[in-house]
């Protein structure tokens, strides 16, 4: 069936079998490597885009189903070799990612925690915890994840970065 | 021995030990990093792997015609096709054998061939493979290829396969018995826990677990008939050893005509250093097909193929004094290698939990023995911690039994017996020496920190939630640094353990340095950049780092058991200081003085009195490469390398303390609060540390609370994806407390001890310690892993599992 999709503000047209996954697409029809497939079952969120703004795991959505939507990945996020996003600075000053596989798919889950809470109060650590259930890491532990969401909230509110490595007694650096 | 606390003492440059960002991480979190899946060779035809539906079965017919004849499928392989292919080499046999290769694997017992022919031995055992132009057809051929097997008997546990009459599964293992090895005195063990005051005993399950890295496992493979040159690109922790392993004794083609290339990899854990049926099928498949083959592993595909960890079936006995003294400790273990020897499992279920089961402690006596069996699961391999988490488990358990049957706090009994610092180096009777070590200083810092004294306080309010609070202490030494060639050889590992670096100094003053090591995630760019540009004094931006291509980098067994910072960083090191050396010889000829009056400072050359008379980092290098007016002893250009191969392992150790709640109602195990103090001797960044150490112990509580492979009695394995084997997630675990001594190891220059996997070694033994601790009153005594709710919950109603 032809298909009309909008990935990262770029119109794509394209025929796509009844049963083709969205992740598929994007990876091998698109090019665009940087969604992952971790699990196949969507347990792990490696596979994370953002589907008319809300994150999906792109494994467990058909092509055929995302018809007219406008997709966001996360070469989307910012140019190839570009400055990062303010999330994504975040996240590298507090080292949340080791090898780096599934840090795609928590880049778009939680761009859309950091969107979403933007005019509100800083989501709490149990939030960003429960908001981070969705993907699984078996590198970091999660802590340096939930260090860095809370840096880019505080960074996009003017405060000092609450519970980050830098600046909490609570956490002492090894 | 130098006793350091707090901070690491930063390094000559002023950069080591500093917590440098990680340089690799931009392009990770901007999703541009290449992994195997994404490999797009043009020309590219993808294979597909059949597993066994059934666990243990004769296989009576393969037909393949129907898959064949789908569309856009290319070649449907079975093991007829590779009668020439040597099986798949273990290279860790238990025991100790002459150091040298066997010149041909052949009839190496229970060694995997390559796919299987007559009898499958596990659910996931590879019997056919397809090629097809595309992933899908690939995998739709699979379902066309029909298999007809005639089930025979079954066994998934160590202990029920060494039981007379049970199923056989290679006909050259009679009994299933692939090793009985010991370490430590029987004699001695035995006569101190007769004539003990008080003796406990356990009876441990340490469960199969499996690793589950994000990123599961690929391949491709790349034959250019133009050179006769094969190129494997992998998820392996070890392009080097497994370039060795696949051109020496597998394929047997020349060593040079096989590079090996691991992009970037998707976490490891231990499991990706295995050689696995795959990497030598795309090479093979390539050539006969003319064209690059790829194969991307599924979950389902990993959790049935790719090494599985722990499962040890124990009966351990300690024995001591009445007032806290302990005067022996003993296991016997029952440990599962699966249906073949994996690459180096032998090894992990014998030395590397034998020789450590004594811990931290001063043991008059000690002594362990495995039963090391062969059944009907995935084969066995290393799980983050391998080996010392199962030791640290079980000693950790047995001390808290202890200090129940003595009416002892079970911190007071440790302390006691802790390795005093006079000690050390310390020879634990069971096969290690530990290097260097101040324990109490350690286990003091960690009890403190804990607020140990505040536990009953917060027991009691804890009550007044609803909730029982437990508080479980492990401490533990983790074997690192893998290792010294000659040892190891004593210990029954084929292959030689040393690593390497190669530093060049380009022309225009920058550096590229080469290691054989291979990260899977642990920043080695950032880190090995952050060693040679502290030891040659020089901007670590200036230094770019090369590893993970056997066609670039000098030869190095690859990433394990935390040994890259402790081995392969020492090689970049005396490297440099090789250069540094250089660069004082050829510096007399450009001052203009003699050797002796040459001073090497901040990257730059002066002479000594006079630093008006320099030669800046960059000057040198180009005059080292135009290589004019030097004398005929100093040869032109700034190219080392440096092989290191250490005097012996250093030891890692540390003090870890849980506190759990447990809610009275649902069963459901919280930890609320967790310290950890390691030591690691001197860390080279911190930062990238601090990310280890936390990561590590949330695998170590995944073990603890959730994690399971589970066999049921036909040996399918039930925990075949992530909906069926759980994982700790983000709310899984609090913020840790987090702190560390310093003990530099004697045995290499950065004074380094592993650091990666360190903290995975004790949080399974504290939690559990925690949770027998909360549920003591009602008479608990031990509750086998995983605690999950239920089990739990059952406990507090007084039932039993």
């Amino acid at each position: 069936m032809d298909i009309t999709l909008n990935v990262n503000g770029r119109p794509e047209q394209f025929s796509a079998q009844p049963n083709e996954l969205l992740v598929e697409r994007l990876r091998d029809g698109l090019g665009l490597t940087g969604t992952k497939v971790g699990c196949d079952t969507g347990q792990c969120g490696s596979c994370v885009v953002r589907l008319d703004g809300r994150s999906v795991k792109s494994c467990l959505v058909l092509t055929a189903s995302a018809a007219g939507g406008e997709v966001a990945t996360i070469e989307g996020v910012t140019a190839r070799g570009g400055e990062l996003s303010g999330l994504q600075e975040a996240l590298r000053q507090e080292h949340g990612t080791q090898c780096g596989f599934c840090t795609p798919g928590m880049v778009m889950a939680l761009g859309e925690l950091v969107d979403a809470t933007a005019d509100g109060p800083a989501p709490t650590e149990p939030e960003i915890r429960e908001w981070l259930t969705g993907n699984l890491c078996r590198c970091t532990g999660y802590h340096s994840v939930v260090r860095g969401v809370q840096r880019a909230c505080a960074a996009s509110r003017d405060e000092v970065p609450a519970g980050s490595a830098a600046s909490t007694a609570a956490v002492p650096e090894v | 021995m130098t006793t350091v606390t707090g901070d690491a003492p930063a390094g000559r440059g002023g950069v080591l030990g500093q917590p440098l960002d990680s340089r690799e991480d931009p392009q990770l979190l901007r999703g541009e990093a290449t992994y195997v899946a994404d490999i797009d060779l043009p020309g590219t035809a993808h294979m597909a792997i059949l597993g066994s539906p059934v666990a243990h079965a004769k296989i009576l017919s393969i037909e393949t015609k129907a898959a064949e004849q789908l569309p856009g499928v290319l070649k449907v392989a079975t093991a007829a096709d590779f009668t020439d292919v040597m099986p798949l080499p273990c290279i860790w046999i238990p025991g100790g054998v002459e150091s040298h290769f066997p010149p041909h694997p052949y009839g190496l017992p229970g060694a995997r061939p390559v796919l299987t022919g007559d009898t499958v031995r596990h659910v996931g055992d590879p019997v056919a493979v397809v090629v097809a132009e595309t992933p899908r057809q690939a995998a739709a051929a699979l379902a066309a290829i029909h298999v007809e097997y005639e089930p025979l008997p079954v066994v998934t546990r160590a202990d029920e396969a060494l039981a007379d009459g049970a199923p056989q599964l290679h006909e050259a293992v009679p009994g299933n018995l692939n090793a009985y090895w010991t370490c430590g005195d029987k004699d001695r063990t035995d006569a101190a826990i007769a004539a003990a005051e008080v003796t406990v005993e356990l009876d441990l399950v340490n469960q199969r677990t499996i690793n589950s890295p994000i990123e599961p496992r690929g391949a491709v493979g790349d034959y250019d008939p133009a050179t006769g040159e094969y190129t494997l690109y992998a998820s392996t922790q070890g392009p080097h050893n497994h370039r060795f392993l696949l051109a020496a004794l597998v394929l047997g083609i020349p060593f040079n005509k096989l590079r090996v290339i691991a992009p970037t990899v998707g976490g490891s854990f231990g499991t990706k250093g295995y050689l696995y049926p795959d990497m030598p099928l795309v090479l093979l498949l390539s050539k006969a097909l003319g064209r690059p083959v790829k194969w991307v592993d599924t979950r389902t595909g990993l959790m049935s193929s790719t090494v599985q960890g722990r499962d040890h079936r124990q009966h351990v006995t300690l024995a001591g004094t009445r007032d806290g003294r302990i005067t022996a400790v003993r296991c016997t273990s029952y440990a599962n290698l699966g249906a073949y020897p994996s690459t180096i499992g032998p090894g992990v279920a014998t030395a590397l939990m034998g020789r450590s089961i004594s811990g931290m402690y001063d043991i008059g006596a000690a002594f362990c023995e495995v039963y090391a069996a062969f059944t009907n699961t995935v084969s066995l391999g290393a799980q983050r911690g391998s080996g010392r988490a199962e030791a640290a488990f079980l000693m950790e358990r047995l001390v808290d039994r202890y200090a129940d049957e003595i009416g002892m706090d079970p911190a007071a009994v440790r302390r006691k017996n802790l390795v005093p610092e006079e000690k050390f180096p310390y020879d634990n009777g069971l096969g290690w020496t530990y290097d260097s070590g101040n324990y109490r200083l350690n286990f003091d810092k960690a009890i403190e920190l804990s607020g140990y004294g505040d536990m009953p306080a917060r027991r009691a309010e804890a009550r007044t939630r609803g909730k029982r609070l437990g508080v479980g202490i492990a401490t533990y030494v983790a074997i690192c640094g893998v290792g010294p060639s000659t040892r190891m050889s004593q210990e029954g590992m084929l292959g030689g353990t040393w690593e390497s670096a190669n530093i060049r100094i380009h022309p225009t003053g920058e550096v590229t340095v080469t290691v054989g090591s291979a990260s899977t995630g642990q920043s080695h760019g950032t880190i090995f950049a952050q060693v040679a540009a502290d030891e040659l004094g020089i901007d670590p931006a200036t230094v770019q780092v090369h590893e993970g291509d056997t066609q670039k980098a000098p030869y190095g067994q690859g990433t394990y058991g935390s040994r890259s910072y402790s081995m392969a960083a020492p090689a970049v090191v005396l490297t440099a200081r090789k250069l540094k050396a250089k660069l004082v010889r050829a510096g007399a000829v450009f001052l203009g003085v003699p050797e002796d009056k040459v001073v090497y400072e901040g990257g730059a050359i002066h002479e000594e009195g006079n630093p008006e008379n320099t030669k800046t980092f960059a000057e040198l290098a180009m005059a080292m490469w135009y290589g004019w007016g030097l004398p005929p002893e100093i040869e032109p250009a700034l190219d080392e390398t440096t092989h290191f191969d250490p005097p012996d392992f250093n030891y890692p150790f540390g003090t870890h303390v849980a506190v759990v709640e447990i809610d009275e109602l649902t069963g459901e195990t919280e930890v609320v609060a967790y310290t950890a103090v390691d030591d690691a001797g001197n860390i080279g960044n911190p930062k990238i540390v601090q990310g280890q150490i936390e990561g590590s112990i949330v695998h170590g509580l995944g073990q603890a609370l959730m994690e399971a492979a589970e066999y049921d009695e036909n040996g399918r394995l039930i925990s075949s994806d992530l909906g069926h084997y759980a994982l700790p997630r983000a709310a899984d675990a609090p913020f840790f407390a987090l702190d560390k001594t310093v003990t530099p190891s004697p045995h290499n220059p950065l004074g380094a001890k592993g650091a990666g996997e360190i903290a995975t070694v004790p949080p399974a033994a504290a939690v559990v310690n925690a949770v027998v601790d909360a549920l003591r009153d009602l008479g608990v005594r031990h509750i086998d892993m995983p605690l999950t709710p239920e089990k739990v919950w059952r406990h507090l109603r007084g039932e039993s599992q």
